[in-house]
């Protein structure tokens, strides 16, 4: 057994202190009759904080309902509603919570939206999943079609008709939201917002940079609870206080040389989703001195946003997203994610429900071996749905693959 | 019926057709979704063929895609590796759905197909998505200018739209023989015709179908009239299922396949702009499920089921198709509020998975016939 070190400070309540609270204002919102929509990840979310609407993330309650260990039966919900059990668990899970459950839904459900945005940038789910929910509350949807970006291009490197399609569908958003809303956008309101979103993606990689240290200060349990304001509220005043808290107490135990835990055996990269219904597997791995020094979704949210051009810069931080391209995107992050955080392995959990986190990985597992010699492990999975894989047989999985580092 | 074999043939000896064709030094360029341009693709003098899989296993495919990943695309990859396609001098793929383009990963890293070009294909039919597509359209057209080393003019833009047009008109007549009571041809000869039409050169095709249609009036062994059937779903890229469901005594006189009244049920316009109305088309057509315009479809499939007088519908979703899964909650109630008993299916592609289905379809069928 290894020596655990105490959770961090910053990240001590989370969940009560920010996500709680976040679903409660929105129900507070809701209730004041302020607009509230319901935003797919990979969407241009600080177009709507720019316009005063209040985003909630149908993914991210998915994801509260894993951790409360109701997410199956949700599923199940809507499976007897001849939604096929393959379907993502995401969308499952949420869609369960509209059809009707006996019991309290966690954080009194989500609140209904007053209209949904939805893109087609990370998958077709997105699309068909927020077409099922817009019919169902008869709420109106807006859809921005994002091209592939087959060129696998970075931010800056990225096809021009892709950016002038992107752009154009912009137009289009803000007047539908202008019309949802009955307010006009202000330009100005809209650069601060991408100013402030900047500044959070800014902190959040320093907070990324900092995990780099040996020991790691940070593990995946913390990292998959704080990436919430880069996904949910990146244009906020409170992700940039809370990220600038953690950023400090970071370089502190990083000067200090206090990690997760101190004498590391193996430091993994993880891709993917969390299992979200399961996040005690990390305290788990930390015991056994273990720890996940870097995720790949905490690597994909993060964007530059040049204020000054707030259309073109939407429309690079978006279209460059990981989840938009090619598995060779994937395969030089994670590349990059193991030479510079000291890494011995890979975790590449698949997710039942969903092909773009499926398929390919393979391809990734190959490529980081042939590169780099390090060993990676398909494991698989499903972020919420535990019947695709439950505790014992992952944990069992989890060490087979650390007796094949050891060696 | 004897002309029909030649249909049927074409099916068997799909890459010997294509062997022959490029014996000749002329290109073979694959595809596996039906939203892309083939009109430039014959423009270039090259044969289009749409990739397919076999029935059998995908052991191959399994090592390199999950057991999650759509069963068709693992088949049709799965054919890829053990050498099927080594003819083809291109191969097109898209971001239509996410099963195909992740599947594009696999054919990069894995297969021996030179030439491997993508399409980026909107989810859309905005005026802003098909400004974007006819850009798409144009890049096509200058990629397969450059590969195949040919300039692709109007001229000939324009006679490939009118090949493809009446190729589109004959297999529309012909669909339209089984709204006959007892229909004049079976479903699973109609899928052949259908299918041949994506793997043979289409000038012999129209010249078949033409013939077909002039002798088909006149045929001594009419089909046995079974229970009238609606099937609905994605792609089918073979007989087996609906000779499966004849051999229980179904009668698919409708579908709403890609493969097959998708297809060919929209024609392109001649009157405009080549390129224009090629990319048009694509986005304006009965759209497949990763479409937004779910509803058109929907519309499309209702539509069949009245005009062809359908005692019931049978819905196969090929496993792991999420746009097939999402849509299917509503076209079933859609379909059950026009009064159809509906049967709705998941299948592998594979004869194994179709082997778990028949005991299902014979009773759903068993049951429509015993109150029809």
């Amino acid at each position: 057994m290894s020596t655990v070190n105490r959770r961090l400070k910053s990240t001590s309540g989370f969940y009560r202190n920010y996500v709680k609270k976040f679903y409660e204002d929105a129900h507070r919102a809701k209730a004041e009759k302020r607009p509230v929509a319901w935003v797919a990840s990979t969407f241009p979310v600080e177009a709507l904080q720019a316009m005063d609407v209040v985003p909630v993330w149908p993914e991210n309650y998915a994801s509260v309902c894993a951790a409360r260990q109701v997410s199956v039966e949700l599923c199940e919900r809507a499976e007897r509603e001849g939604f096929s059990r393959d379907l993502c668990s995401y969308s499952r899970c949420v869609l369960g919570s509209m059809f009707g459950y006996e019991k309290e839904l966690p954080e009194s459900g989500l609140p209904r939206p007053d209209f949904l945005v939805t893109t087609t940038c990370a998958c077709d789910t997105h699309l068909k999943w927020f077409q099922v929910a817009s019919r169902l509350y008869r709420a109106p949807l807006f859809v921005l079609d994002v091209p592939y970006n087959v060129g696998g291009g970075d931010s800056a490197h990225l096809d021009p008709a892709h950016i002038e399609y992107y752009k154009s569908q912009l137009d289009e958003l803000f007047a539908f939201l202008e019309k949802q809303t009955g307010t006009r956008l202000d330009l100005g309101r809209l650069s601060e917002t991408l100013a402030v979103s900047n500044w959070t993606s800014k902190l959040w990689m320093e907070i990324q940079d900092l995990r780099k240290t040996v020991p790691s200060p940070m593990d995946a349990r913390d990292a998959f609870s704080a990436v919430f304001f880069m996904l949910c509220m990146p244009g906020s005043q409170v992700a940039v206080d809370f990220y600038t808290q953690l950023r400090d107490e970071l370089r502190e135990r990083a000067r200090d040389r206090i990690g997760v835990v101190e004498d590391e055996r193996f430091r993994l990269v993880w891709d993917n989703l969390p299992l979200w219904f399961n996040l005690k597997v990390f305290e788990w791995l930390n015991s056994l001195g273990v720890v996940v020094v870097a995720e790949v979704f905490s690597h994909t949210w993060a964007g530059s946003l040049d204020a000054s051009k707030p259309f073109e810069s939407l429309a690079r931080k978006y279209l460059s997203n990981m989840a938009n391209s090619t598995i060779q995107r994937r395969i030089d992050i994670i590349v990059g994610l193991v030479k510079d955080f000291h890494v011995n392995g890979v975790i590449l959990p698949t997710n039942w429900g969903c092909r773009m986190m499926s398929i390919g990985e393979t391809i990734v597992r190959d490529a980081v071996y042939k590169k780099l010699g390090v060993q990676s492990l398909v494991l698989e999975v499903d972020s919420s749905d535990w019947r695709v894989a439950g505790d014992a047989q992952i944990r069992e999985r989890l060490a087979t693959f650390l007796e094949t580092l050891k060696s | 019926m004897e002309v029909l074999q030649p249909f049927r043939n074409s099916l068997s000896n799909r890459h010997e057709i294509a062997k022959e064709w490029k014996s000749r030094n002329r290109p073979v360029v694959g595809w596996t979704c039906t939203y892309t341009p083939e009109e430039v693709i014959y423009a270039v003098d090259a044969l289009p063929v749409m990739v397919w899989g076999t029935l059998g296993d995908t052991k191959l495919a399994d090592a390199y895609m999950p057991s999650n990943s759509c069963s068709f695309a693992r088949s049709c990859f799965n054919a890829a590796l053990r050498g099927d396609y080594d003819y083809l001098d291109g191969f097109v793929e898209s971001n239509s759905c996410d099963n195909r383009g992740k599947t594009y990963d696999m054919w990069v890293n894995y297969s021996k197909i030179p030439n491997i070009y993508f399409i980026n294909t909107p989810h859309t039919n905005t005026e802003k998505a098909h400004r974007f597509f006819y850009e798409e359209v144009v890049r096509f057209k200058e990629w397969l200018e450059r590969t195949f080393k040919k300039e692709i003019s109007d001229d000939l833009l324009k006679g490939a739209m009118r090949v493809y047009n009446e190729n589109r008109a004959l297999l529309k007549r012909i669909y339209e023989l089984k709204m006959k009571k007892p229909p004049l041809i079976l479903g699973s000869e109609f899928l052949e015709i259908a299918l041949s039409s994506l793997v043979m050169p289409k000038l012999e095709h129209n010249q078949l179908l033409s013939r077909f249609l002039a002798e088909v009036e006149n045929r001594s062994d009419l089909p046995r009239e079974g229970v009238r059937l609606l099937v609905a779903g994605s792609v089918m890229d073979n007989t087996e299922l609906v000779r499966l469901i004849e051999s229980v005594g179904g009668s698919v006189v409708a579908d709403d396949w890609c493969t097959g009244s998708r297809y060919f049920w929209n024609l392109v316009d001649e009157d405009s702009d080549p390129l224009k109305a090629i990319a048009k088309r694509c986005l304006d057509k009965v759209p497949s499920s990763f479409m937004y315009g779910r509803e058109e479809r929907f519309r499309h499939a209702a539509e069949l089921a009245k005009r062809f007088d359908v005692d019931a519908a049978i819905m196969f979703v090929i496993k792991y198709c999420d746009t097939h899964m999402f849509d299917a909650p509503l076209l079933r109630d859609e379909l059950k509020a026009m009064g159809l008993p509906v049967l709705y299916l998941e299948w592998e592609h594979s004869m194994s998975g179709f082997a778990g289905l028949k005991t299902r379809i014979e009773a759903f069928i068993e049951m429509v016939g015993g109150v029809k």
